[in-house]
């Protein structure tokens, strides 16, 4: 049995075999009746399909009238589809701006921190209002109540200071990127979709 | 004129259809549903047997690729897009009906088709017979037989129309075969070999 052709009959019947396995079916088809037999039951059941008529439809004319009235004016799709195109090619755009502006304010901020460290911003701190100067942070109490001194102290001041200003800064701007690659990935899988011949939203 | 050349200038004329219809015009669109109106409801209703429903599921999927026609391109065979989504149709179309067709699938018994070996089919008992069989496969092997039986596609055009790998159309293609021999019984096939003998 194992040297049947079973499998390939089908391809074989229906033409998509070619080169060495089409040669392989035809030799053993020569020689085997059970594998013979087999295809032309294939070959009786296509004619036993054959067997079923199609009703008569409408006339085409008659038909393509009738889907003519119910298709919708072309402009509004057209118009919704660039609105969603316009929006989706928005959307890193937007994720971008957002990046250079989060960038930028951080940028500034450091910018005004270390200007107003060495008193050139003395007039503008108090217009600038309190803020992270007067902040209470938790390694300085620490400290004051002698809980922690020394290197101990300093390391819970940097880890603070990390946890505070560079991990909000840090963290937002991994989420800026995983959106835009999830974008790119999403722009991706459609442009592959319609490569394989698109559809069906609907 | 031969067949290529004409061939040829069918499928110029459809691209400049597609393009006309594109850019809005429905005159051009008709046109390409003239063209291919037959064959859209011919699958439909083989994937359904209800012609009603074929005509119903055939509009839809006119409007649907109406409505999506910018997302289809040249290069590809515009009757394997259209049989996609006639296919997509058909089914949502079945779903809401809730696959209760007149004259289908009810009082359907097709284990054992024949009461005995004497047993002689008309035509029309028969063509019932393959009618239900055919409607009685799973919905996915109904659809590649359909395209192959009937609409005399070949593998690589029934895995493009249907967005599936090549090996998936041959192996639901030998299923849905060896079901339908199943169910129909070897004496319905050797009753037809001996009618055309």
């Amino acid at each position: 049995m194992s040297n049947h052709v079973t499998e390939w009959l089908n391809a074989y019947f229906d033409g998509e075999l070619t080169g060495k396995r089409l040669h392989q079916v035809e030799d053993h088809l020569a020689e085997c009746e059970a594998c013979q037999a087999e295809l032309d039951s294939l070959q009786g059941l296509s004619e036993l399909l054959q067997e079923v008529p199609v009703p008569e439809f409408t006339a085409a004319e008659r038909f393509a009238a009738q889907v003519n009235l119910r298709i919708p004016h072309k402009r509004v799709v057209i118009s919704r589809k660039r609105i969603f195109e316009v929006g989706w090619w928005m959307i890193p755009v937007g994720l971008l701006a957002l990046w250079i502006f989060i960038g930028t304010a951080f940028a500034l901020g450091d910018i005004l921190a270390a200007a107003g460290n060495l008193g050139l911003l003395s007039g503008i701190s108090e217009w600038l209002g309190s803020g992270p100067a007067n902040a209470i942070y938790l390694s300085t109490t620490i400290g004051q109540m002698g809980l922690l001194s020394g290197n101990g102290l300093n390391w819970a001041e940097a880890a603070e200071t990390f946890t505070r200003i560079s991990l909000p800064q840090f963290i937002l701007q991994v989420s800026i990127a995983v959106l835009y690659l999830c974008w790119i990935a999403i722009w991706w899988a459609r442009h592959t979709h319609q490569g394989h011949g698109q559809l069906l939203e609907g | 004129m031969d067949s290529l050349t004409a061939a040829r200038m069918t499928a110029i004329d459809e691209t400049e259809l597609v393009h006309r219809a594109k850019n809005g015009e429905r005159n051009a669109f008709s046109e390409l549903v003239c063209i291919h109106a037959q064959g859209v409801r011919n699958v439909i209703y083989r994937m359904c047997g209800d012609a009603q429903i074929a005509e119903d599921a055939a509009q839809e999927t006119f409007i649907q690729a109406w409505l999506h026609l910018s997302s289809y391109r040249p290069q590809t065979s515009l009757r394997n897009w259209l049989y996609r989504i006639a296919f997509n149709a058909a089914t949502d179309m079945l779903r809401k009906e809730q696959r209760i067709l007149p004259n289908a699938l009810e009082d359907l018994q097709l284990s054992d088709p024949l009461p005995g070996p004497e047993a002689v089919f008309s035509q029309e008992e028969r063509t019932t017979l393959v009618k239900k069989a055919i409607l009685s496969l799973p919905d996915a092997c109904r659809a590649v037989l359909v395209l192959r039986e009937y609409e005399e596609m070949s593998y690589h055009e029934i895995a493009e129309a249907l967005d599936i790998p090549l090996g998936t159309v041959m192996s639901r293609l030998n299923y849905a075969r060896k079901l339908l021999k199943e169910r129909l019984g070897r004496k319905l096939l050797i009753q037809m070999e001996v009618d055309h003998v």
